[in-house]
């Protein structure tokens, strides 16, 4: 499936009513288990189709982070459907990768650690930027920050929006609102 | 001590897998060890490592021994991982 269809296909899981949802998708992964099974495949057949090897590695990397993300934030907490939405494409030359989720979203998220916070906005913010973790018993909660690092190091794109707000990333982080705001959290990054 | 990572699995990626490294690292080989020995820590052959894995393994250890050494670090997703642990997970090493 190409780059536009996998987008297109993405949207639709995230904003569809939970029970149009198609969950005997391939792209479905209900547990992390699964998300795991698959994504540990995405280096070896980012390779096989050309991309530069540490290159593929560092993708896997990022997706290994945001995958996790999902299930680490809304284990026991999800609102409708648990799990998450996984694929990617690569064409020899320009590749995608999208990670969505159904779940509670950034903002509700670090509100569990950081209760003043106002919007969807301020949570992005803090989320690519701050030292924070939203899963109070721990301390830590690195991997957008690990993320943005790439994105900027190897001049990839990222788009990731959670509630009304959206991060673009790529020699710079911009901040914005989404004219589609949805629950939980849609990552798209591009190589 | 040598601790060679890649007995824990070449691509480290999740907390929950990195929190069973460590407790098999505490079971077998770091317990009883005094807090002033010598650990090398040694990513040769390590294909993908993440901030997450990391620093549920790295960071312990690091708090844990005050003589830590990184070995064989050249693979890029450790050298980015440990780049975020040191600027964000307070990671002295």
């Amino acid at each position: 499936m190409n780059e536009e269809n996998i987008e297109k296909l993405a949207h639709e899981w995230i904003t569809a009513p939970a029970d149009k949802i198609d969950i005997e998708s391939e792209y479905f992964c209900q547990t992390r288990d699964v998300f795991e099974a698959r994504n540990n495949r995405t280096p070896e057949t980012l390779i096989k189709g050309g991309i530069d090897k540490s290159l593929a590695y560092i993708i896997y990397a990022m997706s290994g982070e945001l995958g996790n993300n999902s299930f680490d934030h809304n284990l026991g907490n999800w609102p409708d459907i648990p799990g998450a939405f996984f694929a990617f494409d690569y064409d020899g030359k320009n590749g995608c990768l999208i990670i969505a989720d159904r779940g509670i979203g950034v903002l509700n998220s670090l509100r569990k650690a950081l209760p003043n916070l106002k919007d969807d906005k301020e949570a992005l913010e803090i989320a690519f930027t701050k030292k924070i973790s939203s899963r109070v018993l721990e301390n830590r909660g690195n991997g957008l920050k690990f993320i943005k690092s790439n994105v900027l190091e190897k001049n990839l794109f990222l788009q990731f929006i959670s509630g009304k707000a959206q991060v673009s990333l790529n020699h710079e982080m911009k901040l914005s609102e989404t004219e589609n705001p949805i629950k939980g959290c849609l990552a798209i990054l591009k190589f | 001590m040598k601790i060679e990572i890649k007995k824990y699995g070449d691509k480290l990626v999740s907390r929950p897998s990195g929190r069973e490294a460590f407790l098999a690292m505490e079971s077998y080989i770091l317990k009883d060890l005094p807090k002033n020995e010598s650990i090398e820590i040694d990513f040769s052959g390590v294909k993908a490592l993440t901030p997450s894995w990391a620093d549920e393994v790295i960071t312990k250890i690091a708090e844990k021994f005050e003589n830590v050494k990184l070995l064989n670090t050249e693979n890029a997703t450790v050298q980015a991982t440990l780049k975020t642990l040191r600027e964000y997970s307070d990671l002295k090493i």
